[in-house]
Parts: C-alpha cells; sequence; structure tokens
C-alpha cells in the first residue's frame, strides 16, 4: 500500500518541515492526536453472523463480514475422547502465558473445577482472516503482511479463541473477511482494524441448548444469539465490558507523533508503528475480580477507566524510506552503487547526496528506541488517542 | 454516507420489505444464521364472498379460484350477525377433532403464522388441517397474513417467537374485521378469533379484538357436551399446575442433544418399543447394537413409553438384569380398583405391583444357571411419539355412580383394545353415554406426574359388539384407510365405466405393443366368489415336446397412470384388506372387479409371463409382454378340481389345465428340493349365513392340488419377473426378502422340543429347517407337525418388499421359497407392489419409458416402507376379523374340542385350537374357585397344579376345552373364551 505520491521533493521537504514545528501543522489542519472523521455502522450484511462498515473522510471505506461455523475440534494424540490431557495433568500453556507459572508437582493435586476452566482454551486455527485490498493479489506481501497484523492483535493473549470455545469436542470456527471497497487511498491498516472491531463486537453466535460435552445443540431463534462479547447496559447504551483490539498507526517526525497519517503525511515520516491495544480483562481474571468490578464502575463519577492493554507492536516500512523517483544510482542503495556517470565526477556525486536545504530526502536508519518508547507510551496514554477512538466506536449502534 | 443497511421492518420507507432472520441446524451438524427476505403485498385477498375489493387470484391458466369464504356464516348467540373464526395455534393443537367436526366449525380462517407454527409443533395435525382446507364443504381458507402488508407484524425487541405470533393472530383479525367493514353490508359478519390462551384473550380484549376461548365458544354450540369432551386435557389448565419435585412420578427425560450425543457415542441405544402381549409392564426394544433385543421391566423402566414409539434407552447395570417374564401380567387385573380421579399421593408402583414384581424378583434368584438373566434397560427419552387414536372402551369400575346420570365433567379410564397400550384417562361430560360403547380416543400427553397418559375422546363407533362398530373399530385398530374413495381418485377413472371395452381395432392406440393372446385357452382359477381375479392361466403342448405355459396378470397399470391422484391413494392404501365379511379396495371397484379383472368370456389387457418349460418343468425360455386375452372361463379351485379329475372331459381347455397340474407338481418338488419352507398357520374359513351374513360354522381351509397349482406357477412368474427387473434396473427393481432367521430365534423351540419329544430341530439352512420339521411328527397325533409348522413359522422373520439397491445381492433371498430372487407381480388389483414391478418390468421390455417416480430410489423405499407396514396391518386386521367371527359363531353355543398346549407361563398356558384356529389363554386361577397352587419347572416346560385341582400342564400336551363365548372385560371383546375340561 505503499503507494507513491506525486508530491515533488520540494513540497515533501516542505510537508516534513511543518510536521517537524510544535505543534505539527498538518496539511489537513488536525491536531497530531486527531483522527479523520469517520462514519460507521454494522449488522449490513444480515447473512454475517456480524458485520460492519466505515468510511473515513478521505473516501476509503471497508466492510467486515464475520461468519461462524461449528467445527470439531481435533485432538492431539495426547488427549483422550472428552479432550482430557492423559499421562502427566499439567496446565495448558493458556494458563502459564498469563505469567502466573504453575508449580506442576502441585497441579496433580488441582481440583476438578479449576480444571475446568483451564480447558476452556482456544486455539488460533479457530479464526481465518483474509484481507482484501482492491488492486493487490491476496497473496501478495503487503495484503498478507495486513492479514497477519490484524491477526496477531487478535489472538496475541489466547482471550479472544478462548471465547469461540463450545465445550471439549467442539468450537465454533470463525471466518473474518475484510474487504477494503475504496482505492488504497491511505495506508488501510486503522481503517480495517477498526471495522473488524466493529465487525467482532457486533458479532453473535447462536444460543447454545445442549449441554456439557453432548454435540451442541443451538436455539433456532436468531434473537436469542449472544453476542461474542457480551454487551452490559440497557437500549441503546449497552456497552461491552471487553472489546476487541483496534491496531493504530502512529508516526513520528522529528520528535513529534502523528496519528492516523494521510497517505502524504506517510511519504515523509521518519518512521511508522502499528500498535495494537486491546481493552478491559482477560475473560479468567474477570471472572475471578467480577465482585470488585462492579464496584469501581460505579465509583469513578460513571466513567470507568478504561483497562488497556498493549498487544503488539509493529514498525511499518512508511514509502517515505523507499527510493522516491529520479534518485540517482549513485545513492539508491538499492542500486549498489552502479552509477556511472556520478561515480567519474566527484562535484555531481556531491551535489546529488549532499543535504540540500528545500529538497526532500529519504531518512535513513532505524528509529531510535526513544521515539519508540514514547509512541507507545502516547498510544496507551489515559484519555489519549485509543481511549478516544474506542468511545467514539462505542457511540456505534450495534444491529 | 448513506446507509448500505437493509431497512428494518420499522422502516416506514421500505413498507414493503422485511426479512425473516432464523438459525438453521442441518443434519450434518452446521449450523447457518438464515435470512429470508419477505416481500410484502397488498393483492391477497380475503376470500370473503361478502367482500367486493379483493380480487381472487386466478392460476396461470387464467381459472379463477372463488372465495371460499361464505357470504351467510352461521351465527351463534354472541354473533348473530355471523362469524368468521380464526383459530390460533394452541387451538388446533388441542382440539383439532372439533375442527373436523361437521357440526359446527363452518368459516375459519387458518392464518399462515398458525399453519407454520402447528407444522413445526405437530405434523400430523398439520397434515389433518390441511386435509380440511381441501374440502369444499368445510370452507377452510388459508390466509397468507406473513405476505400482506397489513397484516405483517414485525417481531419487537425482547418479544418472544409466541407472543409475536399471537400478536400477528390479532393483527390479522382486527385487518379482516376493519376490512370486511369497507362493505355496505347489512349483515356483516364478526370475525373472531378462537384461542385457548388467557394471555392472548386479555390482549385481545385491551386491542378491542373479537376474541373467544374455544371453551366458550364450544360451549354455547349444540351438542356441547359431546364437542367439549374433544377438547385435548392436558393443556386445558395450562400451567397453573406446577407441582412439586416430589411429585413426579416418573424420571425425567434426557434432553435431545444428550441422547443423540449418546447414542452416536454408542452408550445410549435407540429403538422402538414393544409391549409384549402377555406382560403390560414387559417390554423389548431391538437395537442395532445387539443381537437380542433388550429387557424393559417395570413402569419406572418402561417411563411412559408406548408401545411403537421411538425411544432411547440406557443399559442398567449387571445385577439388575433378568430374566423375561414367566408371568401373565394384565393391566386389568392389577390397577382394577384404581381410582381415575386421584393421582394425589399415589405412588408410583402400587402395592399389588410390587408384589408382582417381587415374585419376579424370587424367581429369578432361585431359577438355576440355566436360566440365565438377560440385558435390561431403561427408557431415557423419547424420540418420536407414534401415538395413534386408539380404540377402546369405559372402565366399568371407574365410573362413579354419580356420574352415570349427572352431566358433570367425570375423570374416567378408558381401556383400549390393544392390550399392549396402557390404560388412558379420560375427561368426559357423557359418561352415561358412552358406557358400554366402542369409542376413539386420542392421547395427548403423559406427564412426569401422571401415572397414566391423559386423552380425549373423538368419536363414537357404536354399541360395543354391534359389527359395524367392532369391524370399523378393527380397521382403526389396524390403521386401514376405509374411506371411500374421493373424487379426484374417481376422476382418473376411464370415462367409459363399465362399458369400457377392448378396442375393436387393433390399430387403436391401446393395442400398441401388445400381443394378441385371444385365441389361447386361458382360464382363471380362484377361490369361490372371487371378484377382482388377477391372473389367470394357459398351457399348451409345442411340436417339440416342450410346453408352452402363459401366466396373464390383470394389466391395472395401464389404467392407473404414475402419481395421479388414484396411484396416490393406491400407494397410501398399499393392499387390498380382506375381512371375512368386508373387503376394502386398494383400487376403486370399477377397476379392481370388472376392468382390470380378467374376467371370463371378455377381452381384457394383460401383462403375460410365456415359459417354454419342457417335460421336467426346466424353463427353456421365457419372455414378457403385454397381451390382450379372452378367458375362455373362471372355475373355483374346487370346479377345477373336477373338471381335471373328470376323466369324461377331454376337450383342450381341461387337458390344458391337465398339463399345468403335471407341471406345478414338478415346480413344487423342485422347490421343496431346494429348501423351500412348507409352513403353517392356522386358517379358517368362516361361513356366513347368505341372508343376514351372520356366522353360522368356521371350517379348516381345505388345499387342492388346484390350489398349489396356481400357487407354483404365481410363485415361477414372480422369480421370472423379478429376475428381469433386476437386471434391467439394478438400483431400483422393486423386490421381496425373507431374510433368514438369526439362529437364536429358534433356541427356544429346539430346546422344548428336545426336552418334551427328544427331537433335534436342525436350523442352519433353511433346507435342514425343513428336513427337521419334516421329521417332527408323533404317529398318534397327526396334528403335532402342524402345531411346530405354526410355532415353528413365529420364529421366522417377516418378508419385507425393498429397493434392489438398498441391499446385496446375497440378501436379496427368499428363505422360505429357497428363491435367490423373488418379487410380487401377480396381484396388482389389490397389491400396490405389483403395480410397480409391473411398471418396471413395462419398462423393461421397452414397452413404455420408465416415469421418474418408479425411477426414483428414495420414492421407491418410502413405497416399500408404507407397504411393508400396510401388508401387516392388513394381514393382522384379516386375522382380528375372523377371530371375531369366529366368536361370533359360537354365540349361543358351548363346543367342546381337542387343543394344544403352545406356550406355558408360571400362571396360566395358552392353547391352540386347530378346529377354530384360535387361542386362548387359560389362567390358573379360573381352573377352579380358588387358584391352585402351582410350581412351574421351566426347564421341562411343566406346570404341576395341587390343592384345589390336582393337574399336570406340559407343552405340547392335547387337552380337551369347552368354548363358549364370552365378552373379555378387558378388551370389550367378544371372543371365545376356554375352559380345561381335562387333559389327555
Amino acid at each position: 500500500m505503499a503507494t507513491t505520491t506525486l508530491l515533488s521533493p520540494a513540497e515533501l521537504a516542505y510537508l516534513h518541515s511543518t510536521l517537524s514545528l510544535t505543534p505539527p501543522i498538518r496539511p489537513d489542519g488536525r491536531t497530531a492526536t486527531q483522527f479523520r472523521p469517520l462514519t460507521a455502522e454494522t449488522g449490513i450484511l444480515p447473512g454475517t453472523n456480524g458485520s460492519a462498515r466505515i468510511c473515513f473522510a478521505d473516501g476509503t471505506e471497508a466492510i467486515v463480514g464475520v461468519k461462524a461455523e461449528v467445527e470439531k475440534t481435533r485432538l492431539s494424540p495426547y488427549q483422550d475422547r472428552n479432550g482430557r490431557r492423559q499421562g502427566s495433568r499439567r496446565k495448558g500453556p493458556a494458563k502459564s502465558k498469563q505469567g502466573k507459572p504453575e508449580d506442576s508437582e502441585d497441579s496433580g493435586e488441582e481440583e476438578d473445577g479449576e480444571l475446568q476452566d483451564a480447558e476452556v482454551k482456544g486455539s488460533n486455527d479457530w479464526v481465518e482472516i483474509s484481507v482484501e485490498i482492491p488492486g493487490y493479489r491476496d497473496d501478495d506481501s503487503s495484503t498478507v503482511f495486513l492479514g497477519t497484523m490484524l491477526s496477531e492483535a487478535l489472538l496475541a493473549d489466547g482471550d479472544f479463541t478462548r471465547r469461540l470455545w463450545i465445550n471439549r469436542r467442539f468450537h465454533w470456527k470463525l471466518y473474518i473477511d475484510i474487504i477494503l471497497i475504496s482505492p488504497p487511498l491511505s495506508y488501510p491498516l486503522p481503517l480495517l482494524s477498526l471495522t473488524s472491531h466493529l465487525a467482532l463486537l457486533s458479532t453473535r453466535l447462536p444460543k447454545l441448548r445442549s449441554e456439557a460435552d453432548e454435540d451442541p445443540m443451538f436455539d433456532d431463534d436468531w434473537a436469542a444469539s449472544t453476542f461474542i462479547y457480551p454487551q452490559t447496559g440497557e437500549g441503546s447504551k449497552t456497552s461491552a465490558t471487553t472489546r476487541p483490539p483496534i491496531t493504530l498507526l502512529v508516526m513520528a517526525v522529528g520528535d513529534n507523533i502523528i496519528f492516523d497519517p494521510s497517505k502524504e503525511e506517510l511519504a515523509v515520516a521518519d518512521s511508522a508503528l502499528a500498535v495494537s491495544v486491546g481493552e478491559g480483562q482477560a475473560l479468567q481474571e474477570k471472572a475471578a475480580e467480577e465482585g470488585t468490578m462492579e464496584v469501581d464502575a460505579s465509583g469513578v463519577d460513571g466513567k470507568p477507566g478504561r483497562a488497556l492493554r498493549l498487544l503488539s507492536v509493529r514498525t511499518i516500512d512508511p514509502p517515505s524510506r523507499l527510493t522516491p523517483p529520479g534518485v540517482p544510482n549513485s545513492v539508491n542503495a538499492s542500486a549498489w552503487g552502479q552509477g556511472g556517470a556520478a561515480s567519474k565526477n566527484p562535484d555531481a556525486r556531491q551535489a546529488e547526496t549532499g543535504d540540500v536545504a528545500g529538497v526532500w530526502k529519504a531518512p535513513r536508519g532505524g528509529m531510535k528506541p526513544a521515539v519508540l518508547g514514547a509512541m507507545v507510551a502516547k498510544v496507551l496514554e489515559k484519555g489519549g488517542v485509543a481511549d478516544e477512538v474506542l468511545d467514539g466506536l462505542q457511540g456505534v449502534e450495534l444491529a | 454516507m448513506t446507509s448500505l443497511k437493509r431497512p428494518t421492518a420499522n422502516d416506514q420507507s421500505h413498507l414493503n420489505l422485511s426479512s425473516k432472520v432464523y438459525v438453521r441446524s442441518t443434519k450434518s451438524g452446521k449450523v447457518q444464521k438464515i435470512v429470508r427476505e419477505v416481500y410484502l403485498r397488498q393483492d391477497i385477498p380475503c376470500s370473503s364472498q361478502i367482500c367486493s375489493n379483493c380480487r381472487p387470484p386466478a392460476n396461470a391458466a387464467g381459472q379463477v379460484s372463488p372465495p371460499v369464504l361464505s357470504d351467510k356464516p352461521a351465527g351463534t348467540k354472541a354473533f348473530p350477525q355471523g362469524h368468521y373464526l380464526v383459530p390460533d395455534t394452541n387451538a388446533l393443537l388441542n382440539a383439532m377433532d372439533l375442527f373436523e367436526q361437521s357440526s359446527a366449525f363452518f368459516d375459519v380462517i387458518i392464518l399462515q403464522t398458525v399453519l407454520e407454527e402447528l407444522r413445526n409443533r405437530s405434523l400430523p395435525l398439520y397434515n389433518r388441517l390441511i386435509g380440511l382446507t381441501k374440502s369444499e364443504d368445510k370452507r377452510f381458507y388459508v390466509f397468507f397474513n406473513e405476505f400482506r402488508l397489513e397484516t405483517y407484524v414485525a417481531r419487537e425487541q425482547d418479544e418472544s417467537i409466541n407472543d409475536r405470533n399471537d400478536r400477528a393472530v390479532r393483527q390479522a383479525v382486527q385487518w379482516y374485521n376493519m376490512h370486511l367493514a369497507q362493505v355496505k353490508s347489512k349483515r356483516l359478519p364478526t370475525v373472531v378469533m378462537l384461542t385457548d390462551d388467557k394471555g392472548n384473550i386479555e390482549k385481545a380484549k385491551q386491542d378491542k379484538v373479537p376474541a373467544v376461548t374455544l371453551r366458550d365458544y364450544v360451549g354455547g354450540l349444540e351438542d356441547a357436551d359431546r364437542l367439549l369432551d374433544m377438547i385435548a386435557e392436558s393443556r386445558e389448565r395450562g400451567i397453573s399446575r406446577d407441582k412439586k419435585a416430589a411429585d413426579f412420578l416418573y424420571p425425567e427425560y434426557f434432553t435431545m442433544s444428550k441422547m443423540m450425543t449418546g447414542v452416536k457415542g454408542g452408550m445410549l441405544h435407540q429403538g422402538i418399543f414393544n409391549v409384549s402381549p402377555y406382560n403390560y409392564l414387559e417390554g423389548s426394544i431391538k437395537v442395532p447394537a445387539f443381537p437380542k433385543a433388550l429387557l424393559i421391566l417395570g413402569r419406572d423402566n418402561i417411563n411412559r413409553a408406548v408401545d411403537g414409539d421411538v425411544v432411547v434407552v440406557e443399559v442398567l447395570p449387571k445385577d439388575q438384569w433378568k430374566e423375561p417374564s414367566t408371568k401373565i401380567i394384565e393391566e386389568e387385573a392389577i390397577t382394577k380398583n384404581e381410582n381415575a380421579d386421584g393421582d394425589e399421593g399415589e405412588d408410583l408402583v402400587t402395592e399389588k405391583e410390587r408384589r408382582a414384581l417381587q415374585e419376579e424378583v424370587k424367581k429369578t434368584h432361585t431359577s438355576s444357571s440355566e436360566g440365565r438373566p438377560q440385558p435390561t434397560a431403561k427408557v431415557v427419552g423419547i424420540i418420536k411419539r407414534n401415538w395413534r387414536q386408539y380404540v377402546g372402551h369405559i372402565d366399568q369400575s371407574s365410573v362413579g355412580s354419580a356420574a352415570k346420570s349427572g352431566r358433570k365433567q367425570d375423570t374416567v379410564f378408558l381401556i383400549p383394545m390393544d392390550k399392549k397400550v396402557p390404560k388412558i384417562k379420560l375427561r368426559t361430560r357423557q359418561v352415561g353415554e358412552l358406557l358400554g360403547k366402542r369409542i376413539l380416543v386420542t392421547i395427548d400427553a403423559w406427564d412426569r406426574e401422571s401415572r397414566h397418559p391423559v386423552g380425549h375422546f373423538v368419536r363414537s363407533l357404536g354399541e360395543l359388539e354391534t359389527k359395524a362398530a367392532e369391524t370399523e373399530a378393527l380397521l382403526l385398530e389396524h390403521d386401514v384407510q376405509y374411506r371411500p374413495f374421493p373424487k379426484t381418485v374417481l376422476d382418473c377413472l376411464p370415462k367409459e365405466g363399465h362399458d369400457w371395452k377392448v378396442p375393436a381395432s387393433t390399430d387403436d392406440p391401446g393395442w400398441k405393443g401388445r400381443e394378441d393372446l385371444r385365441g389361447l385357452l386361458i382360464c382363471s382359477i380362484d377361490p369361490v366368489g372371487c371378484q377382482d381375479i388377477d391372473d389367470a392361466l394357459h398351457a399348451r403342448a409345442l411340436p417339440n415336446g416342450n410346453f408352452e405355459v402363459g401366466v396373464h396378470i390383470a394389466d391395472v397399470s395401464h389404467f392407473v397412470k404414475p402419481s395421479n391422484a388414484m396411484d396416490n391413494e393406491a400407494s397410501i392404501r398399499g393392499t387390498t384388506v380382506y375381512l371375512v365379511d368386508k373387503r376394502i379396495d386398494m383400487l376403486p371397484m370399477l377397476l379392481g372387479t370388472d376392468l382390470c379383472s380378467l374376467k371370463p368370456y371378455v377381452e381384457r389387457y394383460a401383462f403375460s409371463v410365456l415359459w417354454e418349460l419342457n417335460q421336467s418343468a426346466d424353463i427353456v425360455n421365457v419372455r414378457f409382454t403385454k397381451s390382450v386375452i379372452k378367458s375362455r372361463e373362471a372355475f373355483s379351485y374346487e370346479q377345477a378340481q373336477i373338471r381335471i379329475d373328470d376323466d369324461s372331459q377331454q376337450d383342450d381347455l381341461t387337458k390344458g389345465m391337465r398339463t399345468l397340474l403335471m407341471l406345478s407338481k414338478k415346480l413344487k418338488q423342485k422347490r421343496m428340493d431346494a429348501g423351500a419352507l412348507s409352513l403353517s398357520s392356522p386358517e379358517v374359513k368362516v361361513q356366513m349365513e347368505s341372508e343376514t351374513s351372520d356366522p353360522i360354522d368356521v371350517k379348516t381351509k381345505e388345499l387342492l392340488d388346484t390350489n398349489s397349482l396356481v400357487e407354483e406357477f404365481m410363485l415361477l412368474a414372480n422369480i421370472s419377473v423379478a429376475g428381469k427387473i433386476y437386471e434391467a434396473f439394478p438400483q431400483t427393481a422393486i423386490l421381496r426378502r425373507h431374510a433368514a432367521p438369526p439362529k437364536t430365534n429358534f433356541d427356544e423351540l429346539a430346546n422344548q422340543l428336545k426336552v418334551k419329544r427328544g427331537l433335534e430341530l436342525h436350523v442352519d439352512s433353511s433346507r435342514a429347517v425343513a428336513d427337521s420339521l419334516d421329521a417332527c411328527r408323533d404317529p398318534k397325533e397327526p396334528f403335532f407337525n402342524t402345531l411346530i409348522r405354526i410355532m415353528a413359522t413365529r420364529c421366522m422373520m417377516s418378508a419385507e418388499y425393498f429397493c434392489a439397491g438398498t441391499q446385496a445381492y446375497p440378501e436379496f433371498r427368499h428363505y422360505g421359497l429357497a428363491s435367490e430372487i423373488y418379487t410380487h407381480f401377480t396381484s396388482p388389483i389389490r397389491r400396490y407392489a405389483d403395480l410397480c414391478a409391473h411398471r418396471q418390468l413395462a419398462a423393461a421390455i421397452d414397452y413404455e419409458p420408465m416415469h421418474p417416480s418408479v425411477r426414483s430410489r428414495g420414492k421407491l423405499e418410502a413405497v416399500c416402507k408404507n407397504i411393508n407396514v400396510r401388508h401387516r396391518n392388513a394381514q393382522l386386521a384379516g386375522r382380528a376379523s375372523i377371530a371375531y367371527y369366529v366368536g361370533q359363531s359360537l354365540k349361543g353355543r358351548v363346543a367342546e374340542e381337542e387343543g394344544f398346549v403352545m406356550k406355558i407361563f408360571s400362571n396360566g398356558f395358552v392353547i391352540l385350537v386347530p378346529r377354530f384356529g384360535i387361542e386362548g389363554l387359560i389362567r390358573l386361577r379360573d381352573l377352579a374357585e380358588t387358584e391352585p397352587e402351582s410350581v412351574y419347572d421351566a426347564e421341562n416346560y411343566t406346570l404341576k397344579l395341587s390343592g384345589s385341582r390336582d393337574l399336570t400342564v406340559e407343552l405340547f400336551q392335547k387337552v380337551v376345552v369347552r368354548i363358549s363365548d364370552a365378552k373379555d372385560e378387558a378388551t370389550g371383546k367378544r371372543g371365545a373364551k376356554m375352559e380345561l375340561v381335562k387333559v389327555i
């Protein structure tokens, strides 16, 4: 999606310098932390379990549909028919990931009730994400990268797949189809992430009627179906206590951290980062702390503090790092210094490689750790952008 | 951004589009969300003859269907202007019988909402309702309210489906009233909602929708008492009766998903529940997982299953395994003094029952290692109820003395005719009238807190023991379709009626592909008085010394074309049912007894099988053809025998018959050599007085050579045809098989013979069985052999129709006939399977193309399944009819006859009387005033009596019994009652 812009080196240099000011001046007049306005709706695809559509003001638009299927859980050879582990009664990795390493000596004496809980665990292949960007093959590296980033955020803590567990023998398999329906006018990651977020929020699964490890049977009343992310509250004010993750695109120009960059802004970024944040607690923890949760919720003047968690961070190669057109081979790293004319003429070489004020030159070198830390901190900040975005999305009616 | 969302129903800008969302679970375990778009329209007519606004719909051919609802509907006290009824689903569920009444319930609007809900709740009721909507005189109209804009109702947030549907009904009623009000008429009928739901009534009142409860409405009709009894019992009181858990008499059923998981996992077993005819507390279930049936003992374990239900059982732990009972336990005797009213405080197992069970346990414990306990099981859930309507009579003793005269509602027990069905609790206001009548009832429910199933009255068949009532009862009990053929069926008959003739000109299309066999000397041989002549034969010598033999079968498939109304009716009836005094035809009379029947002296279409047989009756070649024949004579078996035996008759026809007889004997010998069984069942014939058709005497059927003559050639034809259609259609050919019985079936009989007579029964092959049956002879007692044959027959499997593709070739075998392949071809007038075979054979010889319905395996399998059941029912009905008439012929007489002991229980024994072909049970308590002491020796099949009567009864023993006619108090059937006179 690293579409090259049609800006001249001079224009790029100008853009870069305005974005480096304090506070930065963005071409569309937004503040550094301001998102592009968007419109969103859910439930646009009646045949899906959940769907959403988001339009950014710049005209990019995405649709996400979520379909669920019942699938038989494949048992590993170490498990018996009921899915219990044979031999050693060690807990699954899900629990130890929670940062509570278990003393395997003791676990033999675990009580059944807790064992049950540990068994509710999902597997990453219960979710299949497909991304489609117009004009790109679905096995294009950029498309695959997008898909990977989105699924990485979703699967990071294992909480999501646990929601797909039906019983020891069956689970839901979720197909998340993400389609960008406009041309990729800007890097579509935030758009796709937010749309997926909404689609998952609105995803409902038929209500289970069978018990325990029976072959699952479901209520045929769609109105009785339950949200994957349970809703609380009444009427239009419903909200989920935990919500799917969102992935935000953040870029840095100099010391400025700029959110939701447009295509042009990204063309002059020093570095760009995709930060995935999750909200609320994982299922297990929630169950344990249910009692205290409620007290908290009503305590802080009606607006509970949002518990944001960092799920993943990925650096993205912004187009600014690509060699813009018209760069002589002598300075083009990817041309391996084969520029003939320039090497013979040291003057010309100097003119091409040297920094010239007012002429854009692609930044070189990696991201500074301090900048990276600042970017992540900015995302997770209380009342920061992630909070703001989540608040905004909360207002979307789920249908 | 403009929204891309589908409009919701509440959205005013998209009035005519809505959608329906639900979850569908498929058999393969897929779960899908289904969204159906609903396009709402305004041209669905109300179909009232008053209304001038609605245009009646026309079909593609431009035929307009006229409005259904009358313009002058009947009025009641509450609605003097006349009324149309709109029942809700509960009303139909509880009182479908009411709607079928011919005295009331006309002009009914069936809403689509209700119809769909009914289909989900009860398919049989749905089919009955569809039948009603098709009947012209009842004026039932199906209004598609879900598709009409004004009556469509969108489900609201948090509204249950039931509430939504109720609202849709009210909305439709309201619309109807408003719609009709537009018509300027003085006598505007009211559209009234009929419901049983209190909440619905209240809401209707709020919305000012005319509504009335089922009871109030029926109460206002004439004949209210009789009609009120037809409302289903169970739901009437609603859910107000929430009982404490302690009051539940029966264990709860498993959930459907639990059962399905269990059955799939092999931990639970599914099968059809059968009740032992001798012990109502003992059932058995044959499940695929085990070779032998599982026993289900006691009320608790039977857990509300009724004979015929598809149930899921769980095997009980080994310490609860038992022997099958050797005792006769009749519900009547044990639960005699129960009070139908009182359920409270009643234990599940009454004291008497418990005692009976204790004896059982004792029995099991004291018996030697020989009597090995068998696996038992308990019912944990019911997949499908196979409740039908039951015929029975009211238990006199359950009726309070006051009730007989009073009009108040009373609870009584109905004792079904079928001993396998438990007593049914019935609430009725007309006890006085129903006493002593045969009545038809339906079971509504069997709740956990109710000891007996609860049912409601459907109709009365008439006085007990009147011929009409008993015959109808018998037909109902065996599910025989005996209603007259509907008009649509009769419309399929040839227009010429009885004047139909084979076209004179051979250029006529009817002659196409037919061979002219009118020149052959063909005759038919049938029982006396036979009107539906299926088959005729001929034989003549060929110049090469061989014989040409022809079997000519009525060409029914010429008249009954596949998939028309007549064909459908015939496929449902499956077979003609022969009762002693009555015949219930599969095809209308015109065809059966005239146009198809191969009557003598007239030309008829036939389907002929022509063989060339050599001197030793081996087939040289065979061909099949449609033909036209002219039978020269219709003989009875006796007449034919006399003619053959009369040496003075030397005409060609008689010579042909002699050839046939000679060949048939050779065929029979060959069949016997191959191991065909000669089985037996006690067959008798009731002689009737011609005027009053009262039975006067019973005779055992005589078998003449001519019987066997016809039989042999029919078998030969069936076998030849089976081979041909299987060759042509290896997947779909309709065949008949008789599976070899599992060896264990013969265990008991073999043991009995060994113990009592020192005879061996070899069961390795049908040949071995045939030989050892031949060896079972008692020089002093010629009937002994027949007795053993009768008993052996009962150990066999029953033969069945099947589709060739459903079985492997070795499974095609007909065990009894020792034939590799077999079908039914020779009686198309009275059996539907034969008709199918005709069509397939016609296609196999390229006479006509195969109709899709005869080609579709799925459809043929359904046909096979149905005719197998019908065939069995027809046999049972026929036997029951004979039993009834045997009883009638004994009326006022007492006969002493010889009989044989067939089966011994610890408290009684069963005796077969060959003279009348009847079996009777003699209980010990009937032997003397006080029940004699008895010692039952199960290993030697001996019952030693002492005390009030000294006697030893053994199996196979010959006895003399006094037979008189008596009414069986338990079933209300009049039948032969036996008393033991002496043991020989």
